[in-house]
């Protein structure tokens, strides 16, 4: 017997939790698909057949923009640190985005944590929904995550047509789950959708190889080096910071930044250690297979493939993976 | 068509008088075209044209102006030489243009081509290169005609009801500088988004900041803009952009009579002071 929830008792229970937590969910206008905060009111506005949202949901924990503290021209400067009022839900995540932000969790929690992100990370609990069509450009399974992966969720449901199977996996999970109504039900859970492979396996050890290759060079002549592959990106996690100063008050505010813009390494006096289109490109994927899993464990990618769809002129980790392995000397 | 392509980038490069021929050639999708720089004559046969070719490549020639180059270039594309070559950002005898005669290409995404055009080829009567060496295609004569119907819903909307439709569009921007990075027309060595000495507009990536970078970038490419619709185009979460881009263009087409790109020689309105010039908001 599995315990599942009808999708009408999801959205009540749901409308119920809106009464207590902020619910973060996929809502699409505008045709595009994005996490945004709905009120009791506009849960039925929740999108839950979308395949994948525009930006990923790291932008609840890490916002594109945020106010860190602001200072107050009193008798005595008074420093007031943000905060997060409200526990929240994040609704609607697919496995893949959920490994996202186990990945910045890496970066923003170790020791000594970012306490901006870890105040939203602690008062939020994560509910995933099971992708079970997956996009062409999805390459989860190659990268060490799965379509119905429940490692960093809270819970997960997945769809079937009785209803969502409904899997806790953490105390808290568990927890808020006695509260949603279930029924218990004979159900043959669905057949996950299997996804293209490449071969990222031993990619970070070929990396230092290849470094100095003419490749990175050739694939930068087509880069126009926005910011997009960074900022749709579930684990990409740059950000700048600066002081807001307005009449007797001062805001420090960190917003996104990312390692293709033009001034991201240029230093005072004009000198930039990347100064080439090519080492300037080369960077994004030097941080996320090279320089990020010897510290933190793992490559710096989920495989949701949202830069390839996202990317202007089709810039591909699957296929800079898969020529660095060709590479091979 | 492609074989003319292919044929005429052999040649350029065989008798160097490009070192590399800028085009386009299958995505990873199978199924879309991704930019491709060619330097060796060996590799031309991965150059294709098909109705997925939307990308405007004169974008790429700001980096290479002072080498010889072969560019692939739509009618569109071409506007955007012509502005480049009129803003003395390139120089003509290092061009070497491929023009392609085109009647509209595909809405495309990666892993999709749609049924219809993208908003800048149903607006367009310019279907022949406007400038070119070599053509392939028969040019298609056809008097330009201009079409602002989308623009007139916009205008006869009241103050409110557009400042409300574009705080719906602009508070979501993400200020990726997408926009900036595609447009073949954004060339400044320091963008006024970059800037910090004056500091024009701040990081913050929130709706006050958003409504000055949107509206100061449209604004910096009025009778500049040279409707490739790039900028919309690739822009992730779909702001409307060709519609204040559209804008500027009847405006500029109603208050100077100009349209940007069309020609290399005539002086742009706002690179030039006629005492004749008319005031107003082009209506």
């Amino acid at each position: 017997m599995t315990k599942v929830i009808t999708k009408e008792d999801l959205l009540s229970w749901l409308r119920q939790l809106a009464e207590k937590y902020a619910i973060i969910a996929p809502v699409t206008s505008n045709g595009v698909t994005l996490y945004k905060s709905v009120g009791s009111s506009e849960i039925d506005k929740i999108n839950l057949n979308f395949s994948k949202t525009e930006l990923s949901p790291k932008n609840w924990f890490f916002p594109p923009s945020e106010t860190l503290f602001t200072i107050v021209k009193d008798e005595l400067p008074r420093i007031i640190p943000a905060s997060v009022d409200r526990e929240a839900i994040l609704f609607g995540l697919r496995p893949c985005d959920a490994k996202g932000i186990a990945l910045i969790d890496k970066a923003f929690l170790a020791e000594p944590a970012d306490v901006f992100y870890q105040e939203k990370r602690d008062k939020t609990t994560l509910i995933g929904l099971a992708c079970l069509s997956p996009c062409l450009e999805c390459f989860c399974t190659s990268v060490g995550g799965g379509p119905a992966d429940l490692t960093h969720l809270d819970i997960l449901l997945t769809e079937t047509a009785e209803g969502y199977i409904t899997q806790a996996t953490t105390e808290k999970g568990k927890q808020l789950l006695t509260g949603a109504p279930r029924q218990e039900k004979e159900i043959i859970p669905p057949v996950l959708p299997s996804l293209n492979l490449i071969l990222a396996e031993g990619i970070t050890e070929l990396m230092p190889r290849v470094f100095n290759d003419a490749y990175w060079d050739r694939v930068a002549d087509r880069c126009i080096h926005c910011n997009i592959c960074a900022y749709v990106c579930p684990c990409c996690y740059c950000f700048d910071i600066r002081d807001y100063v307005s009449k007797g008050k001062i805001e420090r505010v960190r917003s996104w930044e990312s390692c293709q813009s033009p001034g991201f390494t240029r230093l005072a006096g004009g000198y930039d250690p990347r100064p080439t289109k090519g080492a300037h490109f080369r960077q994004r994927w030097y941080h996320k297979l090279l320089y990020f899993p010897p510290i933190f464990g793992d490559i710096k990618c989920t495989g949701c493939g949202r830069c390839v769809r996202s990317c202007p002129v089709n810039i591909d980790i699957r296929e800079i993976i898969t020529d660095v392995q060709r590479m091979k000397v | 068509m492609i074989e003319e392509i292919r044929n005429k980038a052999k040649e350029l490069l065989e008798t160097k008088t490009v070192d590399c021929v800028i085009g386009y050639e299958p995505a990873t999708d199978n199924l879309t075209s991704r930019p491709v720089f060619i330097y060796e004559p060996s590799q031309v046969n991965r150059l294709i044209f098909d109705e997925t070719c939307v990308h405007n490549l004169s974008k790429y020639l700001i980096n290479r102006r002072y080498k010889p180059t072969g560019i692939v270039a739509k009618p569109c594309d071409t506007r955007g030489i012509n502005l480049l070559l009129n803003e003395k950002q390139l120089r003509r005898e290092n061009l070497f243009i491929i023009g392609v005669v085109c009647s509209g290409i595909r809405k495309v995404r990666f892993n999709q081509i749609e049924n219809s055009m993208p908003t800048k080829c149903q607006y367009c009567s310019q279907h022949t290169p406007v400038i070119y060496d070599f053509l392939v295609g028969e040019p298609v004569t056809e008097a330009p005609t201009h079409n602002y119907s989308d623009i007139t819903e916009i205008e006869n909307m009241s103050p409110a009801q557009r400042k409300a439709f574009w705080s719906e569009h602009f508070d979501r921007c993400i200020r990726c500088y997408g926009c900036r990075q595609v447009c073949a027309g954004c060339y400044c060595y320091e963008c006024f988004g970059d800037e910090l000495d004056p500091l024009w507009v701040g990081i913050r990536i929130a709706p006050g900041e958003n409504w000055v970078w949107n509206t100061v970038r449209a604004f910096h490419l009025s009778a500049r803009c040279i409707a490739c619709g790039e900028c919309e185009h690739i822009c992730p979460v779909n702001i409307p952009l060709m519609l204040v881009n559209r804008k500027l263009e009847k405006d500029t087409l109603h208050l100077f009579d100009f349209e940007p790109g069309i020609d290399t020689e005539i002086v742009p309105p706002f690179a030039t002071y006629k005492k004749e010039d008319k005031l107003g908001t082009g209506e």
